[in-house]
């Protein structure tokens, strides 16, 4: 079990917002309250949309006066369940890159492939995103008919998204699970099991893989953290999770909408306030600034309980300070390193 | 020269995977493969003849490569600015924690693990507002918040954004490397014989971390080249992903990719050399 509370602070946010919007699409049917005017006990107006964040709207309204909290959580589920989606896909796929890399490659072999695979750290991925995710997201216009279209159906569109955001990293991270698989090859104890016959299977199963397995939860609380980013980014160039909704009308154009209140879209749709009436723009993106606060206290977490948990069965000698500060720096710079190089 | 054919083959590599996903709208908008072999190839040929391209400049052909070396130069500015004041602002701050008691650290650390996971977005916002604000409050209009057109050019507003989420990163990773690099035997040889902690950090360890620094470096690039795009659309810049933005072809998106990643791999080619030729550590790498 793990004990650390930061870990399951980390947790319990992420935890906490997917349940709740999930407990509000089931039992109040997603429904946001709109609100344009308040009135006092007397029926006189004295306040109209957008509302201030206040005790009775915790982020504000919207120019409409839809409650942006209840928007927020209207959305969460959408964005944070996609986010874990992708980051598992990341770190499987990658996973399944690295075992050929790590096993069956020899070290210059493997260390020629990580150099042309190091060539991805140059192309930078929001750009790269925005570029191939524009015509599967936006909705496109035939000319002469004016009819509106998506390319896709909506649930094509929302598995190519999370396809191409998963494949983009997948050459960097494979190459770095790749090595982290290679250099726990190298250990000793590999070798005192190669020595007693074990076979490939068996070392991979017995040795490597639970060794691996929690510095794999690590990386994928990273790549959340990524996934939320790329998720705020695009959804500044109002390409939303799910497809974004635009109006063609010629005349007196609606912005575009987003088609399931998830958080990106409500980035892009009220990022424009900044200005005016910075309340409204804030509201999602301190949500996104929460859940990725979330996840690095999760990966935190780990990382302290990997370095101080008792291993099963044995009673482990007091380890003197000194000793364990030497653990922790290391511990620490191995995991900064990785994300890095 | 052998450190020279590798990075010239890593270069001719990112320009290739550069134009093959640069085909992949083409790929998706018909699926069809055939087509989208048929764009990679126009795009490479393009890219053959690069002083030959045109762009549409508010309908008219203009000549790319005429138009795009000063906003090109202008972003660059932005970026390596941003990019050396952050790394020279965190070494100076880092040399400084280091000189604090060990619970102040924690603090610190603390505080950087909550600013790093800041979304970008909130930053560059934040200092939009804290620029009218301090507007509002005092009159002073400390840089102008938006670039007016191609011919104005703001600097301070664009490299303060920028540099920021770079440096909490370069501090905190500074911060993790130094203290790990104070634990080991060498350091504790030069202060018992009375060297003065200070100097110790700044002419011995600074350099044995600066390695480490420089590949962690890289991916603080990586993502600061994505936030160029945001703050030059923020603040309406007029720089190299304006065109890449404006006109988003698969020829103008590879041509100014390609443009940007030549200078980085230059200087990071320099770097590694450098560090291959000063250190025997890098043998172990």
């Amino acid at each position: 079990m793990i004990k650390n509370f930061k870990f399951w602070t980390g947790f319990f946010i992420i935890f906490g917002l997917i349940a709740s919007s999930i407990i509000f699409s089931v039992f109040f049917d997603s429904h946001v309250r709109q609100v344009q005017v308040l009135y006092d006990e007397n029926m006189t107006p004295i306040e109209a949309a957008p509302f201030e964040p206040s005790f009775m709207f915790p982020l504000g309204t919207d120019p409409l006066g839809y409650d942006t909290a209840g928007k927020v959580l209207q959305g969460a589920k959408f964005t944070l369940i996609s986010v874990i989606v992708i980051g598992i896909l990341r770190v499987i796929f990658s996973f399944a890159v690295a075992i050929p890399l790590a096993f069956y490659m020899p070290e210059k072999i493997r260390k020629g492939l990580d150099q042309l695979l190091s060539s991805f750290y140059f192309i930078p991925l929001t750009i790269i995103a925005i570029f191939i995710l524009s015509p599967i997201l936006k909705e496109q216009i035939k000319i002469p008919e004016m009819e509106e279209y998506f390319i896709y159906s909506f649930a094509e569109r929302i598995g190519l998204e999370i396809i191409i955001l998963t494949l983009l990293v997948v050459p960097l991270l494979g190459s770095m699970i790749g090595n982290m698989m290679a250099s726990t090859l190298k250990e000793d104890f590999i070798e005192g099991a190669n020595v007693l016959g074990a076979s490939r299977m068996r070392i991979f199963k017995k040795h490597v893989m639970p060794h691996l397995l929690p510095k794999l939860i690590i990386v994928w609380c990273q790549q959340c953290v990524q996934v939320l980013i790329i998720f705020t980014h695009l959804g500044y160039f109002k390409l939303f999770f799910g497809g974004t909704d635009i109006d063609f009308n010629p005349f007196w154009r609606d912005p575009p909408k987003s088609l399931s209140n998830e958080w990106s879209g409500l980035v892009g749709n009220y990022y424009t306030y900044i200005q005016g009436n910075p309340a409204i723009a804030l509201g999602p993106i301190i949500m996104f600034g929460i859940a990725i606060y979330a996840f690095q206290l999760m990966a935190e977490g780990f990382q302290r309980h990997l370095e101080t948990r008792k291993v099963k069965g044995f009673k482990q000698a007091k380890r003197t300070k000194r000793q364990e500060d030497a653990v922790e720096a290391s511990g620490k710079f191995q995991f900064l390193q990785n994300r890095g190089a | 020269m052998k450190i020279a054919k590798k990075l010239l083959l890593q270069l001719l590599l990112t320009f290739l995977s550069i134009i093959l996903i640069s085909g992949l709208p083409e790929l998706i908008m018909n699926k069809n493969v055939s087509a989208y072999f048929g764009k990679v190839k126009a795009v490479f040929i393009e890219m053959l003849y690069l002083n030959e391209m045109t762009y549409l400049n508010q309908g008219i052909k203009r000549p790319f490569l005429e138009d795009i070396w000063e906003p090109y130069f202008y972003s660059l500015t932005i970026l390596f600015g941003a990019l050396f004041i952050a790394l020279c602002f965190a070494q100076v701050l880092t040399w400084g924690t280091l000189m604090l008691p060990n619970f102040i650290r924690k603090i610190i650390k603390n505080i950087l693990t909550f600013l790093e996971s800041l979304p970008d977005l909130l930053v560059f916002a934040l200092v939009q507002m804290g620029i009218v604000l301090i507007y509002k409050k005092t009159g002073v209009l400390v840089s102008n918040v938006a670039s007016l057109g191609a011919e104005d050019r703001i600097y301070i507003v664009p490299i303060t954004c920028l540099m920021l989420l770079p440096f909490v990163y370069f501090y905190k990773m500074m911060i993790l490397m130094t203290e790990e690099e104070m634990g080991k035997q060498y350091v504790e040889t030069s202060l018992a014989k009375g060297m003065k902690r200070l100097y110790v950090l700044v002419f011995h360890v600074t350099r044995n971390t600066s390695e480490g620094i420089f590949h962690f470096s890289k991916s603080v690039l990586w993502f600061m080249i994505s936030n160029l795009l945001l703050v030059e659309i923020i603040f309406n810049i007029h720089g190299i992903t304006h065109y890449m933005y404006h006109d988003f072809r698969p020829e103008m998106l590879a041509a100014c990719l390609i443009l940007l990643v030549i200078p980085f791999f230059l200087i990071f080619a320099l770097f590694e050399w450098t560090i291959m030729r000063y250190s025997k550590r890098s043998e172990a790498l």
